[in-house]
This record gives structure tokens, C-alpha cells and sequence, in this order.
């Protein structure tokens, strides 16, 4: 406890001291050419829940500042800068030709490379100020020193394993402690260019590699493309990442444009990916490293985005300045750094400018949160997170994290909570366990007694009716209502899920089962998979807590069921089966029997087990559903005298007609869109044209 | 004796120099004060015409242009660019320099400017004791109006009478007409000073030289923009979906202003008719031309983008409005000079203005604690929605009580979704109570008790709205002027659309629900939605107009202002009137890349008036900071609590309260109550005279002597021998 609250102390003054900082810096930029500081956002902060999708929070960041002259300095489309630990900037001003330098109160302090720098793109400043610069004209990486003389340059490397046509067109750089450049490339798939500085230049290899989507369906509709078509596909050449940044511990992060899980990666000194972020923006345009083991990317629109380490996204906000001409939007975002006082510093090409953030109150909790967090501190990070929580009840990463740490203090109650709201399934079923564990504990002796005493009035009933018959009464009605003939059709769904082929007899020539039995049967499968679908266990969920689209669903089930039993019968009448359209619903309808009788089971079993014992469910529903397909394939072909070949075939053809229909229905879908389109177009501009 | 001789000397030299037109320029200045007892025949090319007590005016036929002398010191103020920088072609040169500037609509073209320079003006100008009118017809384009022009001690009026606009012409049609829009005016950073910006609570836009970095200024419509007009936008959303931009504050007072701090000479502008329909204008200079210019620009006529397809990408036609818009156009300028020359003195005479013209009322400023309830809304569920109880009508009495034990007995409350349905289920025709909450026995039982004591609730109704997923919405929802169904988009889940009622509709609706909570005794109502939205419209074949709209509504808040005790949320200031308080008043701005200040200037017009409480500081991510910003202004503080834990409400439209718990928040409502009432009961009454801003440091003074020091910086300040903590205050009688 002690520890803890020396920790605590520890953070208010680091928060103080980076505050103070900030106010000293504040007040003298506020005399310089930066405009003022703001403390209400013209954008909106937004976080993402459990399942992906957007919630509003409390703003994560406020405009701080604008920076839109370095001294007397005006900057020509600036590409990248580098933001030194005690403020120092250095500005790439592409449109210069040269690299300016500011102090941290944004005063001129020099500026070097004019002359040299032809196109350059991207700029590296390592901490003891060796300057690297990537030109993407000159074709060379320039070295300048402290003083901002050059001292080395480094061009293609002339090796054959960099590629014998490859060009060498530099973008972006960063460099390691150890001197190792790491290089993106214009239009070199091959990844990161890795350069030793060692004898001139030693090319290490290629970094981080960008892999192709070649799914097998890909692969498939390739090849029955024609190769014109193929041309028109989206060329399946890996995409080269757009920019990268490197951490204190040699760490590269990457973005690359696009989809999926490529667009920001985190790669070890082996280049491997360590994260896997939710939510990506599909045009990003850089990516720096923050202070709490979080990261931020920034797109070309202006959208600024925090992941955690484990690519958690925290928070997204900011946005594009569509002629709003509002603080803290952007028009084409280049370039961030972050600040050692959390700011962040996000450079403009288009306006020519870096516009400062600051983290809010909100922010500053949450990061404290993160850091403990991080380090396993949990039960001290949930002094911040309750801040963060308080502040906001519904931010999803700090329930996680608040899940987690109460699962470590052994408050699995609370730890289930947080995680059912933050839908951290795992943190869900650990805590879960531990609670069965617990009930199972302190009730067993009572379940043990109750199934105990359960039998032994089982016993004495059974042996009460022996000698006295007292079950006759009940059993005589029981009888009875098993002789009404709606019920005998509905208890023969017992029969023909053990004798399929009997069964199928009893259908086709006996008349066991009628339409009304087997409607009532579709109408309480429909009710189990209602009942399946929203209430089943939360870790078996398949649809979001708190979505609900039961008509739909129905509507789905009924259609399905509508065209498979359509088409079946249509086809087997051109195949000379023998069934009825009556007979094949009903078969179909009680091939699902084992559905109507396993389902309940597994719906109770999904609410007692955790991923630990899952296997259950999973493997239940397999059995289920195979069980199923098995009465649906000896239906078709008893129903309609076929041979197994002939089922195979009809089962094909409905598979296939069941497609044609689908196609059928869209295409008329769109035709007559398109006809009522046209015919409201020409109603509106008749009505306007008389109108006016 | 001597010194009146000498007087009659020195003025008889000036009008000499005058007279041979030696004094020319902008920066007319002269030095004693006694010089300016008699008004010079001309300056610049500008005729006497009257004065009043403080000020003279002069006037230039030519193009109507005016000068404004200030009689104690001799400074001026023109209306007209008397200097051109060689830069300007002549179009501009005709829209600095004449009184009214026009843009035409031809077809679809709405660009064409028409001014009294570059045109063919028949002038018939008309003096009289206060001013002058002068009928204009622009013969090329056969349309024409008359301009009046009034001076006396109540300012300068410029109108334009409605029933004077004429437009002969089949092809040219009036788009929209600037009256003045130089007034004030300054060259680049050759006068010190600022404009006023009516954005949010205020800003300012100081007079420096911009170096051309703002291509276009600051346009606020009146009272929020015209969703009548909204066009399908291109906007960059995040993934496609969701706008990040917050929308821009709205302009709730139609004023605007510009100081010459360094000369002691400000005006304050306030559109006084066909306000319903204008826009503020404030552009500092680089921005086309290089001069500094505040002004309101009316609007008569729009193009529009109608649609011919459903798919409005495929085809549509820019038209323009079939008929303009009707109403009397009329600015009002007053002038301030010296000490009163600053946006201080803007909000005292705008704060007077209205006092004299009985739009605003003086109310009983006592500090109430300001604790706003979220009774409950829905989620979805199997069939339908479901009831998500938040704080049911038991909880309020359980939170009263804690209040109460801590000595807080002055509460103001509006209790949100108290109606059956939940919060979303609009519009309200009766008092129908949420019967998970208590139902309408439990809520009037408690409004009843609350009758007599110093706690009031009220019952919050947005009459805007209606939710299509719950009414039958078919009719009796606006259409936008394209004749295509206005559609508010939520990004819900639950609720995805409203519509807007139509103003006739809302206005019945609310006679109803207004008579069914009067009878059952709890006629406290806080009225949203209709309080600050005002739009064009088309129903069922007509067309109405901005003004039909704030007509309508008028009648139906004043109408609720003498027939129940009546709050409304951020209204705009033809409603100020209505309300005893003032709610949810924006602390900030939009942030406009060019606003260079942020200043309180509707809170300096309001303090001392009625009581002014801020938005939600439930939302807040500086909670410091905004504790500071609420005792700068004035305001008073808002707090949105539940019983239930907002988590509850993830699944509901409602899902934008993340944080609510009455728990949470127990600890700064006693501990704001105490600072705001103490400040409250200091402060009673009085006005502020005083606003400094010194770096991170405000220094707010009020009419009673009482400074209050601001800190927002966050290491300490001294000023006047007060030291203030970082981000903390200090008060000082």
C-alpha cells in the first residue's frame, strides 16, 4: 500500500512537472507565431466498444497551439519533421529544399541542406543530432552533422539481392541505435530497405514485408478470369508500407494503406508482427510512438487514432477541414510526433503548418492507467481507471483493464461485470470459471442432497404406485392425450429421428404425420432459435448484446426453409420422384427433430460453461447439425424412392436451383428499382416542371 | 472669456483648412476635446446632416457613404473605404464604398453584384431632421428599394422598408442585400482594435495584419442555419459514417461590432428586422482585400438543389426560390466612445438595448443548485423496445433528501424522459408518466410537495421532434424547400430518425400538453428544441418562410410564458424574454481558425439579468478548466445525474451520457454549491464592468467593486498586488 501511494506520488509529480512545462512553453508560444490555445474541441472524440463500433467520449485532446512560422520562417509544403526530447524541431521544408531547425519556443535556430536537397521526403534526427534525410530525387540518403554539414550520403545499393531493376527512391527513414537505416522505398514492394552504416553502406536485407491477400477463393476466381479481366483486379502485389517510426528499444512501427490487419504493425528486431490493432483507418499517413507504450496514427484526412500496445484502440478524433476553417482540423496530414510532455505535434503539408494537441484531464487518467497497467500494477491502476470510469462509464478499454484488475484482487463478481460491458470474452469466461468454481464449492453438498433426495422420492413414488397405484390416474390421462392423433404426429418426430427410414415410410404411405403437426414443429424450432440466438450464453453469442432483429431473423429462417423444400420438390418432380410437395415439407420439417430435441440442452449447457469446457457445445451442436443433414439425405431419397446416386445428383440440382432462384429475385429486385426510379424521376420533374 | 475667443479662433482655422480640403484621410483625429464643439461643414467629402448628443453625422450623396464624428474627441468612424490600397479592381471598390451592396440571381447564377458605383443608380435623396431616404432604382436590372437612414440618441438605423422593394425584371432577381457592410471599417493593422464575433458566447478578431493567411471570414446565419436548405453535403467521414466535426455553435443573438480600442471608438451592430433571415459577416482583412469589415447580410432569395431522382447523384436542377422573402430590413448602429469603447461596453449598451426595448426583463438572480434528472429510455428487445430506468420519481426524492441533509435546499431540476416511452418518445400531448418511474401519481404527488419551497422541477419536452419509430409520422412533418422530407439522422441504434414537426403543429401540440400539465397542477415546463431552430419549409404544397416559422413559434413560447412557469434550453434572443433562466449557455466558440480571443460577451449582457447556467459539466474533459470558465462568465453549473449507473444506458439512444451516477457526482455538487453560492450572493444584481485579458490571467470586475482574479495558466499570477495559484481564482471585494 505504501508502495503504492509512493507511485501515486511519483505520477502527480511527473503529471505536474509535464503541465508546468507546458504552461512555461504556453506562455512564451503564445508570444511567438503560434495562435492561441483553445479549451473546448471542433471535433468530436470518439472511442470503439467490444464490438468494434464507435462510442462518443469526453475529448481525448484539445487544439493547444498552431504553428505556422518557425521565427521569422515561413514553411513550403513541409513532408516530415523530427521532434527531439527537449523540444528541439526539425522541420523537413520540402518545398525549400532545406531542413529548418526551432528551438522548443519555436524560435529560428538555423537551418541546413539548401543546395543539397533536391526532393527530399523524409527526416530522421537521432538524440545526439546526426540528421538523416531521405531524397527521393537525388536517390540518396543524406547524413548531416550537428552543425548541419553533410557527412555521408548513401545511394542504391549496389548488390544483387536488392533487386537488379529495383530503383531506389528513399520516402521515409528511421535509424536505430545502432547506425541501421530503415528505409521506405517509393515502389519497392520487397518492404523496408535495412542499411547498415558499416563499409559505406551495407545492405542487410529486406524489413517487415507486406504479405498478399491470396486466399484460395482468390486464387480460384483468378483463374477463371480472362486475363484482361485480371488486369482490371486489384493488383495482388504486396503494398509498401507508407511511413514507419521507431521506439527507444529499436522497435519499428508500420502503416501501409489499405484493409486489414497490415495497416499498422509493430515489428521486433526479427520483423515480426506483435499486434493486431481492431480498427484501422484505410489511408494512413504516419505513425508515432508515445510515452505510456501506446502508439498514434495519423491519416491523411486528419483522423488521429491511439492504440495501446496490444492495438486496443482508445481513441480516434480530429478530422478533415472541409472549408470549416475550424482549430485542429486538418487538410492533409503528414507527419506526428509526440512530445515528452504527451503532446502531440501533427504537421500539414497543405497548410503548411504543425498543429499542436494537448492530452485533457480525461487523457492524462487514462494514460496513468495505462502505464500501471502495463507494468502489471493492477490493483494501483484501478485508481485511475475508477477516475477514467467515473469521467466515463461506457470507455470500453478501462473496463477491460477494470475487469482485469479486479480478476486479480479475486473480485470475480466485478471482474464479470466490467467484462461482459467491455465484451472481453476471455476475461468473461476466466472470471465465470472462477465463480462456478466457487458455487460448486459451497453447493455441492446441497446438489449432492438434492439429486439424492430427488431419487429417493423417485424410489418410494414408484414404490407407492406398485402397491397402491396411485400414478394410474395421471398415467390414464397421459395415455389418453398420447391417443389424440395431433399428438401421436408430433411424438412421431421421436420415431423418425431413430428410424429414418421407417419413418419415412410411416410419412409417405401411412399418413403418421400431417401438415399442422409439422407446422407446429417449424414454429417451436423457430422459438428454440430465437430464444438460442439472443439468450444463449454470453460467451456463445453470436448477435451484439442489446441488438434485436427477431423479425428478420424469422423471415430468414422462412424463406430458407420455403426455397429448400421449392426447389427440392421441383427438381424431384423432372426426376421422377415419387414424393409429394406435403410429404417432402413434412420430412424436411421432422429431419430437423434432433434441432427441436438437443437444442434446449445446449442452450442450458451454453449458460454453464466457459471457454475452458466449450468443446461440449461446440461438439453438441456438431453432432446436432450432422445428425440432421443425415435425416434430410435419407428423406430425400426414401421419400422418393431414389438411389444413392440419384440423391446425390437431386440434392446438387436443389443446391443449384436454390442458387438460379437467388440470382433470379436479385435481378428482378434490381430491374424493377430501376424501373420505379425512372418512373419517379419522370413524376417529380413533370410535377416540378408544372409546378413552376 | 479668453479662452472662448480663442476657441471661436482655433474652429474658424479648422473649418478653413477643411473648406480647402487639407484634411483628408482616415486617421482624422484631432487632439482637445473643446475643438469639437461645433460640427465642421465637411469632412472628406461628407456634408453635415444632424447630430445627436454625443455623436454627428455626416453624409456624401454620391454613394450615400457616412461619417460619424464623435463630438467629445473628434474621432470617426466611416462607413465607406475613403482609402484604396491600388489593389482592388472595381467591383470591390464598388461594394467598399457604396451603402448597399446587392448580388443578384440570374437563373443560376447568384454572383452578380449591383452596388451604386458600378451601376446606373437613379438616386432621389431626402434629408429630414434625423437623416435622410434616398429611393434607388437600378434601371439595368429593374429593381429597386428605399434606404432610410435615422440618427438619433438611440443610434443609427438603416432600414430598408418592405413595402419599398421592387423587382420589375423577369431575369434579375435580389439574392441578398448588405447594408453598410463597411461601417467601421480599417486598413490592415492601421488601428488598433478588434471586430466582435457573435460565434458561441463571443470572440474576437483583433485588427492586425493577417498576412493574408484567412482566405474567407467568419458567416454565422442568425439564429443557426436553414436546414429548409440543407443539400446532401460532401463531408469526409470517420470510416464513412460518423461526422467528427462537431456542429458549429449557433449565432444566438444577431449582433456583431467593431472597436477602435486605440482611438476610443466602437460600434455595436444589432439587425433589428429580417434578423429571422441574415447573416453576420465578420472578415478580417486578406481575405480578398485587405481591409477589416463587419456587416449583416440579408438574405431575400436562394438557389437550391432540387432533385429529380431518388438517387440524387443521378439528376438534379439549381433553382431558385419562387418568391423572396418578406420583411422590413433594418440595422441598428450604436456607437461608443472612450472608456465604453471595448467589447465590455458592446455587451452593457446590447444589455441596455434590450432592457429600453423590453426584450429582456430583469429576474430574480438567486443561485438555485442546477441538477438535471434522466428518467428513462429504450432498448431494443425481442419484439419492440424495452423501458431503461434510470432515475425513477423515488430516487429524485431520495436524492432531495441527501441534498437537503447537506443544507442544499435551493434546486432547480428538469427531470429528461419522465414520459412514457422514455425520453425519445416524441412529441408529448399529455402528462403520461413512465409508469417504471412511478407513473403520473408519484410525479405530481412530488411536484406537488416540492409546491411553496425552493426546489423546482420541471418537465423537460423537446416540441421539435417526432419519432417515426413510435407516431405515426406520415403528416404533419416539414419538408425542406426541394419538397424531400427532412430526415434528422441520429447514428443510433435505436431510434435511427426524427422528423421535424411542422411549426403549426409543435404550436398545438404544446397548447395541449401545456393545458394537460396546468390542470394537474405542475405547470413547470423546460422547452427544447424549438427554443433556437428555425427553418424554411414546405408542407403540403406551401412554401413558408424563416419568419412564418419564428412567427408561429413566438405566439406558441409566449402564449406557454403566461400560462406556465417557463424555462427554455439555449434559446435564442427573440425568446430571451420567455424565460426566467437562461439554460445550457455555450462557454466557448466554434473556433474559427481566425478568432483570435474567445470573450464572454453574452454572458456580460446577461449577468445581472437573469441567471445563466452552463452545459453539462458531466461532459467536461478539463473539469479545472471549466469550473474557472463557468466563474468568469458567470454561469452557474449543470449536472446530468441518474440513479441507475449510466452503463445501463450502452444500448439506448442515450448512450452519448457516459457518465451520470448521482454517486459521482454528490462530492462537486456540494463542494460547486458552496463556491457559487457565495459568489452568487456576492455578485446579486450587479453587472460586470470590467473584463481584462492578460495572458493566462482574466480580471473581471463588477459594477458593486467585486474583482475576480482568474488564473488559467498554471504557474502563479500577481496582478494588482493578488496573487492566483495556477488554474485557480481569487476573489476580492
Amino acid at each position: 500500500m505504501k508502495k503504492a501511494a509512493g507511485n501515486n506520488r511519483r505520477w502527480q509529480k511527473r503529471l505536474l512537472a509535464g503541465a508546468l512545462a507546458m504552461g512555461l512553453l504556453g506562455g512564451i508560444f503564445a508570444e511567438g507565431n503560434s495562435l492561441k490555445a483553445t479549451a473546448d474541441a471542433p471535433y468530436k472524440s470518439y472511442t470503439v466498444d467490444g464490438y468494434g463500433s464507435v462510442t462518443e467520449t469526453q475529448t481525448a485532446y484539445l487544439p493547444y497551439k498552431t504553428i505556422t512560422k518557425i521565427g521569422d520562417e515561413t514553411l513550403l509544403s513541409p513532408t516530415d519533421f523530427c521532434l527531439l526530447e527537449d523540444g528541439t524541431m526539425y522541420v523537413l521544408d520540402s518545398g525549400n529544399g532545406r531542413v529548418v531547425i526551432s528551438d522548443p519556443e519555436g524560435e529560428f535556430l538555423g537551418s541546413f541542406g539548401e543546395g543539397t536537397l533536391v526532393t527530399p521526403r523524409g527526416i530522421f534526427v537521432t538524440e545526439d543530432r546526426i540528421t538523416y534525410v531521405a531524397d527521393r530525387d537525388a536517390k540518396q540518403i543524406f547524413v548531416f552533422d550537428e552543425s548541419g554539414a553533410l557527412i555521408r550520403s548513401y545511394g542504391r545499393p549496389d548488390v544483387p539481392m536488392y533487386g537488379e531493376t529495383q530503383d531506389f527512391l528513399p520516402l521515409k527513414i528511421v535509424v536505430n541505435s545502432s547506425g541501421t537505416m530503415y528505409i521506405v522505398c517509393e515502389s519497392n514492394t520487397n518492404g523496408i530497405v535495412e542499411i547498415s552504416p558499416v563499409e559505406d553502406g551495407t545492405f542487410l536485407g529486406y524489413f517487415g514485408t507486406n504479405a498478399t491477400d491470396a486466399n484460395i477463393w482468390t486464387l480460384i476466381w483468378r483463374a477463371l478470369l480472362t486475363d484482361a479481366q485480371r488486369a482490371k483486379m486489384r493488383s495482388n502485389i504486396p503494398s509498401t508500407p507508407d511511413n514507419m517510426a521507431i521506439d527507444e528499444k529499436g522497435i519499428i512501427y508500420t502503416v501501409t494503406r489499405g484493409e486489414g490487419q497490415e495497416v499498422l504493425k509493430r515489428l521486433n528486431i526479427a520483423g515480426v508482427n506483435m499486434i493486431e490493432p481492431d480498427t484501422t483507418d484505410t489511408t494512413p499517413a504516419a505513425v508515432a510512438v508515445g510515452n505510456h507504450d501506446n502508439c498514434f496514427v495519423v491519416s491523411q484526412q486528419g483522423f488521429v487514432y491511439e492504440y495501446n500496445n496490444e492495438g486496443d484502440l482508445l481513441f480516434v478524433f480530429g478530422g478533415k477541414d472541409d472549408g470549416q476553417s475550424r482549430i485542429g482540423l486538418a487538410s492533409k496530414a503528414e507527419a506526428i510526433q509526440v512530445g515528452s510532455d504527451d503532446k502531440l505535434y501533427i504537421l500539414d503539408s497543405d497548410k503548411a503548418q504543425i498543429q499542436v494537441y494537448e492530452p485533457t484531464e480525461f487523457t492524462d487518467y487514462l494514460h496513468e492507467a495505462l502505464y500501471l497497467f502495463s507494468k502489471g500494477r493492477y490493483t494501483e491502476s484501478k485508481v485511475p481507471l475508477g477516475k477514467v470510469l467515473e469521467m466515463n462509464n461506457l470507455f470500453d478499454y478501462a473496463n477491460m483493464a477494470m475487469g482485469k484488475a479486479l480478476y486479480k484482487e479475486e473480485d470475480y463478481e466485478g471482474a464479470l461485470k466490467y467484462a461482459r460491458l467491455a465484451k472481453d470474452l476471455d476475461g468473461y469466461s476466466d472470471a465465470f470459471w472462477e465463480i462456478r468454481n466457487e458455487w460448486i464449492k459451497h453447493h455441492l453438498t446441497a446438489v449432492v442432497l438434492i439429486l439424492l433426495g430427488f431419487f429417493l422420492l423417485r424410489a418410494c413414488i414408484r414404490m407407492l404406485d406398485r402397491k397402491k397405484h396411485i400414478l394410474d390416474t395421471p398415467r390414464a390421462f397421459l395415455r389418453k392425450l398420447g391417443e389424440k392423433k395431433l399428438i401421436r404426429e408430433l411424438r412421431y418426430m421421436f420415431y423418425f429421428m431413430r428410424h429414418p427410414i421407417d419413418g419415412c415410410y410411416g410419412i409417405k404411405r401411412e399418413g403418421r404425420v400431417s401438415v399442422t403437426a409439422a407446422n407446429i414443429l417449424l414454429a417451436i424450432g423457430l422459438v428454440f432459435y430465437i430464444i438460442n440466438r439472443y439468450f444463449c450464453g454470453f460467451l456463445f453469442k453470436t448477435v451484439r448484446e442489446g441488438r434485436f432483429d427477431v423479425l428478420s431473423d424469422i423471415g430468414m429462417v422462412l424463406i430458407a426453409a420455403a426455397l429448400l423444400v421449392g426447389c427440392n420438390y421441383l427438381m424431384c418432380t423432372i426426376n421422377d420422384g415419387e414424393g409429394k410437395l406435403k410429404d417432402i415439407y413434412c420430412a424436411f420439417i421432422y429431419s430437423f427433430s434432433p434441432y427441436l430435441v438437443m437444442q434446449p440442452f445446449l442452450f442450458l449447457l451454453s449458460h454453464g460453461v466457459t471457454y475452458n469446457e466449450e468443446f461440449f457445445v461446440r461438439f453438441g451442436t456438431l453432432v446436432m447439425f450432422a445428425w440432421v443433414v443425415v435425416l434430410i439425405v435419407i428423406s430425400v431419397r426414401e421419400i422418393n424412392n431414389y438411389t444413392v446416386g440419384e440423391t446425390v445428383k437431386i440434392l446438387f440440382l436443389t443446391a443449384f436451383t436454390v442458387l438460379i432462384v437467388c440470382l433470379l429475385a436479385f435481378i428482378l429486385y434490381v430491374l424493377w428499382a430501376q424501373v420505379f426510379d425512372f418512373v419517379g424521376s419522370f413524376v417529380r420533374e413533370v410535377v416540378y416542371r408544372i409546378g413552376s | 472669456m479668453a479662452h472662448k475667443i480663442m476657441q471661436k479662433f482655433i474652429s474658424l482655422l479648422l473649418s478653413a483648412a477643411l473648406g480647402a480640403g487639407i484634411v483628408a484621410g482616415a486617421a482624422l483625429t484631432f487632439e482637445p476635446a473643446a475643438l469639437h464643439a461645433r460640427a465642421a461643414e465637411e469632412i472628406d467629402g461628407h456634408r453635415f446632416l444632424t447630430e445627436n448628443d454625443g455623436y454627428r453625422l455626416y453624409l456624401k450623396e454620391e454613394d450615400l457613404s457616412l461619417i460619424i464624428e464623435d463630438k467629445a474627441t473628434g474621432t470617426i468612424m466611416e462607413s465607406a473605404v475613403s482609402y484604396d490600397d491600388g489593389k482592388n479592381n472595381d467591383i470591390w471598390l464598388g461594394a467598399m464604398r457604396s451603402a448597399v451592396v446587392l448580388t443578384l440571381i440570374n437563373k443560376s447564377d447568384d454572383t452578380l453584384q449591383a452596388d451604386l458605383l458600378n451601376d446606373q443608380v437613379s438616386k432621389t435623396v431626402t434629408t429630414n431632421d434625423h437623416g435622410f431616404t434616398a429611393e434607388l432604382y437600378w434601371k439595368k436590372y429593374s429593381l429597386g428599394f428605399t434606404l432610410e437612414v435615422g440618427f438619433d440618441n438611440n443610434g443609427l438605423t438603416a432600414r430598408i422598408p418592405e413595402s419599398s422593394i421592387r423587382e420589375d425584371s423577369e431575369q434579375y432577381f435580389i439574392g441578398t442585400i448588405r447594408i453598410y457592410p463597411f461601417m467601421g471599417y480599417s486598413y490592415l493593422d492601421d488601428k488598433e482594435g478588434y471586430m466582435l464575433v457573435p460565434d458561441g458566447n463571443g470572440a474576437l478578431i483583433y485588427l492586425d495584419d493577417k498576412e493574408g493567411r484567412y482566405a474567407s471570414g467568419f458567416s454565422g446565419t442568425i439564429y443557426g442555419t436553414d436546414i429548409g436548405f440543407e443539400d446532401s453535403k460532401v463531408e469526409t467521414l470517420l470510416w464513412n459514417r460518423y461526422n467528427t466535426i462537431a456542429d458549429a455553435e449557433k449565432v444566438l443573438a444577431p449582433v456583431f461590432g467593431i472597436a477602435h480600442t486605440g482611438e476610443g471608438m466602437a460600434f455595436l451592430g444589432i439587425v433589428e428586422d429580417g434578423r429571422e433571415r441574415a447573416a453576420i459577416e465578420v472578415v478580417p482583412n486578406g481575405a480578398s482585400v485587405d481591409y477589416n469589415r463587419a456587416y449583416a447580410r440579408f438574405v431575400l432569395r436562394r438557389l437550391y438543389t432540387q432533385p429529380t431522382s431518388n438517387n440524387s447523384t443521378v439528376g438534379s436542377l439549381r433553382i431558385c426560390e419562387a418568391d423572396r422573402s418578406h420583411s422590413d430590413l433594418q440595422v441598428r448602429f450604436l456607437f461608443l466612445s472612450g472608456e465604453d469603447a471595448d467589447y465590455v461596453g458592446m455587451a452593457a449598451a446590447y444589455r441596455n438595448y434590450l432592457l429600453g426595448k423590453g426584450d429582456l426583463e430583469i429576474r430574480e438572480d438567486t443561485y438555485k443548485t442546477r441538477i438535471d434528472f434522466l428518467g428513462s429510455d429504450r432498448q431494443s428487445w425481442v419484439l419492440g423496445t424495452q423501458a431503461v430506468v434510470m432515475t425513477t420519481v423515488d430516487d429524485i426524492k431520495e436524492i432531495y433528501g441527501d441534498l437537503q441533509s447537506e443544507g442544499i435546499t435551493d434546486i432547480l431540476s428538469v427531470y429528461k424522459g419522465w414520459q412514457k416511452g422514455g425520453l425519445y418518445n416524441l412529441p408529448l400531448t399529455s402528462l403520461s408518466v413512465e409508469s417504471k418511474l412511478g407513473g403520473k401519481g408519484d410525479l405530481k404527488s412530488l411536484m406537488n410537495s416540492l409546491q411553496g419551497t425552493d426546489t423546482e422541477l420541471y418537465l423537460y419536452d423537446n416540441a421539435l421532434l417526432i419519432n417515426p419509430d413510435e407516431t405515426n409520422a406520415t403528416f404533419n412533418v416539414i419538408k425542406k424547400v426541394n419538397k424531400r422530407r427532412y430526415e434528422y439522422t441520429t447514428y443510433k441504434d435505436v431510434y435511427e430518425t426524427f422528423y421535424y414537426l411542422t411549426p403549426a403543429r409543435s404550436k398545438l401540440l404544446l397548447n395541449r400538453f401545456a393545458k394537460s400539465i396546468t390542470s394537474a397542477g405542475t405547470p413547470n415546463l423546460a422547452l427544447a428544441g424549438i427554443t433556437n431552430n428555425l427553418f424554411t419549409y414546405t408542407y403540403s404544397t406551401e412554401k413558408y418562410t424563416r419568419f412564418d416559422c419564428a412567427a408561429v413559434y413566438a405566439e406558441a413560447i409566449d402564449a406557454l410564458a403566461s400560462g406556465t412557469n417557463l424555462l427554455l434550453e439555449q434559446p435564442i434572443s427573440a425568446y430571451w424574454n420567455d424565460t426566467s433562466v437562461f439554460l445550457d449557455m455555450p462557454l466557448y466558440t466554434s473556433h474559427y481558425i481566425l478568432e483570435d480571443e474567445s470573450v464572454p460577451f453574452l454572458s456580460l449582457t446577461l449577468k445581472g439579468v437573469m441567471p445563466v447556467y452552463a452545459e453539462y459539466v458531466n461532459f467536461e474533459a478539463n473539469g479545472q478548466e471549466f469550473f474557472l470558465k463557468m466563474i468568469e462568465t458567470g454561469s452557474y453549473p449543470s449536472f446530468y445525474v441518474t440513479g441507475a449507473d449510466s452503463s445501463e444506458l450502452i444500448y439506448t439512444n442515450s448512450n452519448d451520457v457516459y457518465s451520470s451516477r448521482y454517486e459521482s457526482y454528490r462530492g462537486r455538487i456540494l463542494e460547486y454549491t458552496e463556491v457559487f453560492r457565495d459568489l452568487s450572493s456576492r455578485t446579486a444584481g450587479a453587472t460586470v464592468t470590467g473584463h481584462v485579458i492578460d495572458g493566462d490571467l482574466r480580471i473581471v470586475t463588477y459594477s458593486n467593486g467585486l474583482k475576480i482574479y482568474l488564473n488559467y495558466g498554471t504557474s502563479p499570477r500577481t496582478a494588482d498586488g493578488v496573487t492566483v495559484e495556477g488554474m485557480d481564482y481569487a476573489i476580492v471585494d
